[in-house]
């Protein structure tokens, strides 16, 4: 019984996730964006079809369109013919 | 040299953080409101005509922050010693990063307006298509253009905001190295310079003599009405605290000497209440004496820093002092909260002031030669001092004997542990102070005095939530009294109460207590509410993100959604089934039905508001399945099981059943059991699973009506038409005899010493049987007994079939003459 309640702790953890944004590419090829997040930037690579939780405190992103955008933390963003829409 | 970073700087930084909190709320407020004001506002930018209007409305703001971050990199430079002004510049610098980021999300209306825009008019036409009209191309044109100086002002915000975060970066290597070196910097002890130090000592005194004079002196020219002002501010002040303290809660924190022995929670009680009251009356007075001197003018730069570490000195050491006092309590041992005689309880207090008392004017020395700008060797020589002098003091505390022994009384040393640990705290600043690190000497003396006050305090906190925890502690103060009194509660529910209350107090002191030390430790606020955030918020172990905040909510939401349903359920079954004249079986299927259902959202509901996502949950309950499927066979078949006799209700609560050789009326339906109370009282769980596939008798399915049969045997002496009419009379008369169906007589049967009747009746409710049945068998002996008719014993004739008849008659015969001639024998002697 115990070993089964573990089981479901540690499930119920891994399924949780909180107030990071997030982005979903929606377009068939992979799409690399630069998040500007702390002191540094980092490219994201996000796959086709994927959703990728990044930006916790807030931060900048520049799409690979050339679109920038200022996100707090929370958005969802979505990528569809290139294009990013904020939710 | 800078030897005073950490030890009670941050402590009386600590109170600067919280005004600080305080303010950063004030002004959060005000933007909310102003940001509110602002709204209405929106339209404006959305029109084409204000088309670079964000821009320009934003670019002022840009341009200060620009500026701001520039004098930030210059005091970053200026300041880089100074310990404090890098944790205000580094709270400083978040705000400034905050801002940034706002600048950047303040586009993004704009900009969804623009790329929806754009989109409407579609791509430039490509070569050899029609020429689209000139004003589309214009629009794009602008369009575009606006787009691409928003882009242009974002990338520079970006570019700020990266060098903020990279200052703050900065500033947290920049204090880390400041505060090893202040740890591991050596200083040369030269011990043949004392003479030298005693004539810079001689110089200090003057320096600082003449600086208070002539401060004194232009205080009595020209604001001695200001001064007098403010000590009577802050004395009146005081009283009214000390006076009103003592009226109001002097009942809980004055000992009462003739209490013989005080119960361990009023002990701590009063401990608590006695430092906080005691200190804070102190604080309250330093506080306000200091606020209106400064208020008045009447402070200059120099003297105010010197009043602001004296007073903050007075009062740290007055509440080790008090506390100490609390603990220890040398005058009155039936109060004290540790096992200390009183003697070297005392002696114990002394030596606890002291040291805190050395530590604060090491301290405040400090200050002074700050302020007097004396050389390094003096500062040096007065730290060695003073630490030797508290490494003196605490090693006289371990020392110390003074536990007493709880059975015997007799007066023994500290445990080992606490000894040993002594020793070593009282070794290292004194070893460091005379090796030349007084800059770890004297971190180390403060935090002993400091962290020791504070760990007290919590460790009062944790003893306090004990005891609050012990079984029927509350009831025995006059809290809990009152509490009980006032809301009525039993002693359980107050011993639960007593329960919470304690946790609450855990909690407590962890969250005010852990804060504290890490201060104490040279941790700044910012950091502090920058981790908690965090932990609150989310943070990431692996690829695992757990949000403290979100887990809560999803408690809290759960409870609340459960507790709806709770109410719901009851609403619907008190108000509105029990108005609709609903079946008190369908009533309970409802309200099961909707409890589960209920618990169902409620789970739901909790586990998306944790953040936790609902698909994965079913990948796992998926694969769950499978081992559910084997495991818990019986138990889903009862769940199951009882799913369908809420649906189907076969019986409800309050129905006669059988089954499986039980009887008894059903008492609760629950999802995997039933419980069914027999005749006997004999409470039976019954599977779920049992009800479906097994038969199961219920006497009052669709109604309460029941056959009753009372069997009687009369004699053939009595006319059976009679006994007939006889009994359909008896069963007539019966009030609870139902008269359709009607009574009914059967003639059963002709056995060999009775006419056997039946007298079969139906009752509208089968739980009267057994009274029917006793009144009727009543009424039939007494009609039965005036009518003459009989209920035969048993009758049997008997014959005896004997094949040897004759043989027995001779024998008897034969034997009956024996006898009457034997009896003839004896008559004749006498007749002779």
């Amino acid at each position: 019984m115990n070993k089964f309640a573990v089981a479901i702790a540690i499930s119920l953890i891994s399924a949780g996730s909180a107030f990071a944004a997030s982005v979903t590419n929606g377009d068939a090829s992979a799409q690399t964006i630069v998040v500007t997040e702390g002191s540094s930037k980092t490219e994201l690579q996000i796959g086709a079809g994927e959703t990728v939780e990044f930006c916790s405190n807030g931060c900048f992103v520049t799409f690979s369109n050339g679109d920038r955008e200022a996100l707090t933390g929370g958005e969802t963003v979505e990528i569809k013919g290139g294009k990013a829409t904020i939710k | 040299m800078k030897l005073s970073m950490y030890g009670f700087e941050p402590v009386i930084s600590s109170f600067r953080h919280y005004f600080l909190a305080f303010a950063l709320f004030f002004v959060i407020a005000i933007q909310a409101n102003s940001t509110l004001a602002q709204t209405p506002e929106q339209p404006s930018l959305a029109s084409p005509v204000a088309a670079s209007g964000i821009v320009a409305e934003q670019r002022p703001l840009i341009d200060d922050l620009k500026k701001q971050i520039s004098g930030y990199q210059q005091k970053f430079k200026d300041k880089a010693d100074a310990d404090a002004a890098l944790a205000d510049l580094r709270l400083e610098l978040e705000a400034t990063a905050k801002k940034l980021l706002e600048i950047g999300v303040s586009f993004r209306p704009r900009l969804t307006e623009i790329n929806s825009r754009l989109e409407q008019l579609g791509q430039p036409p490509a070569q050899g298509q029609p020429a689209e009209a000139q004003i589309v191309t214009d629009e794009r044109t602008r369009l575009t253009t606006e787009k691409a100086e928003i882009n242009a002002v974002l990338g520079e915000t970006e570019d700020q905001l990266i060098a903020v975060n990279k200052m703050i970066d900065a500033i947290g290597d920049a204090r880390r190295e400041l505060f090893a070196n202040t740890l591991s910097q050596r200083v040369d002890i030269n011990y043949s310079l004392g003479s030298e130090v005693a004539g810079a000592y001689g110089r200090e005194l003057q320096t600082m003599n003449q600086r208070i004079s002539s401060w004194w002196r232009f205080v009595i020219a020209f604001k001695w009405q200001s001064m007098l002002a403010a000590a009577a501010m802050a004395a009146v002040t005081a009283l009214v605290l000390l006076i009103g303290g003592q009226r109001v809660l002097g009942h809980l924190y004055l000992r009462d000497a003739t209490i013989e022995a005080p119960s361990y929670l009023s002990r701590l009680a009063v401990a608590f209440w006695s430092t906080l009251m005691r200190s804070l009356t102190v604080v309250v007075f330093l506080a306000t004496t200091y606020f209106f001197l400064d208020y008045f003018n009447v402070l200059r730069e120099d003297i105010a820093s010197l009043f602001y570490t004296l007073f903050s000195v007075i009062g740290i050491v007055y509440f080790v002092h008090v506390l100490a006092q609390a603990v220890i309590c040398p005058g009155a041992p039936n109060w004290r909260l540790v096992r200390v005689a009183p003697r070297p309880g005392r002696i114990l207090m002394v030596l606890i002031t002291a040291t805190a008392t050395i530590t604060g004017l090491d301290y405040l020395a400090d200050t002074i030669n700050q302020i007097a700008t004396s050389p390094l060797s003096l500062t040096v020589a007065k730290s060695l001092f003073a630490t030797i002098l508290v490494g003196l003091l605490i090693f006289s505390i371990a020392l110390l004997k003074p536990l007493e022994d709880q059975e015997t009384g007799k007066i023994k040393p500290w445990p080992k542990t606490i000894r040993f640990s002594l020793y070593l705290i009282a070794l290292l600043p004194v070893v460091a102070a005379l090796l030349g690190y007084i800059g770890l000497a004297r971190f180390v003396s403060q935090q002993v005095v400091i962290n020791g006050a504070v760990v007290v305090t919590m460790y009062l906190g944790f003893l306090t939530a004990r005891a609050v925890s012990d079984e029927n502690a509350l009831s025995g103060t006059v809290l809990g009294r009152a509490i009980q009194t006032r809301f009525g509660m039993d002693d359980t529910a107050l011993d639960q109460l007593g329960l919470v209350a304690s946790i609450i107090i855990y909690v407590f002191v962890l969250l005010l207590g852990i804060p504290v030390i890490l201060l104490l430790w040279g941790f700044q606020w910012s950091e502090m509410t920058a981790w908690f955030l965090n932990v609150a918020t989310g943070f990431q172990i692996g690829s695992v993100n757990i949000s403290l905040v979100a887990i809560a909510i999803g408690i809290l939401l759960f409870a609340l959604f459960y507790a709806f349903t709770r109410w719901f359920q009851r609403w619907l079954d008190i108000k509105v089934m029990a108005r609709g004249k609903l079946d008190s079986g369908v009533r309970n299927s409802i309200r099961t039905a909707v409890g589960y259902l209920g618990l169902g959202i409620a789970g739901v509901i909790g586990i998306s508001a944790a953040g936790i996502n609902l698909s994965s949950l079913a990948l796992v309950a998926g694969g769950l399945s499978l081992g559910i499927g084997f495991g818990m066979q019986a138990i889903v078949s009862n769940f199951v099981s009882g799913l369908i006799l809420l649906a189907e209700r076969p019986f409800k609560v309050g129905d006669w059943i059988e089954t499986a050789g039980v009887g008894g009326i059903v008492k609760k339906i629950s999802v995997r059991a039933t419980e069914v109370e027999t005749f006997q009282r004999q409470s039976i769980i019954i599977p779920n699973s049992s009800f479906i596939n097994g038969n199961v008798g219920n006497w009052t399915h669709r109604n309460k009506l029941g056959r009753v049969e009372i069997p009687v045997g009369v004699s053939y002496k009595s006319d059976p038409k009679r006994v007939y009419d006889v009994l359909m009379e008896i069963a007539r008369a019966q009030p609870l005899v139902l008269k359709n169906p009607e009574p009914f007589v059967a003639f059963k049967a002709l056995t060999s010493s009775t006419m056997d009747f039946e007298l079969r009746v139906h009752l509208a409710d089968l739980s009267n049987s057994g009274t029917v049945q006793n009144e009727i068998r009543f009424a039939m002996i007494d009609r039965f007994a005036e009518e003459g008719i009989e209920i035969p014993y048993p009758a049997r004739d008997v014959k005896i079939n004997l094949d040897e008849a004759d043989v027995l008659i001779e024998a008897l015969t034969s034997r009956v003459k024996a006898e009457l001639a034997a009896d003839a024998k004896k008559a004749k002697p006498k007749s002779v």
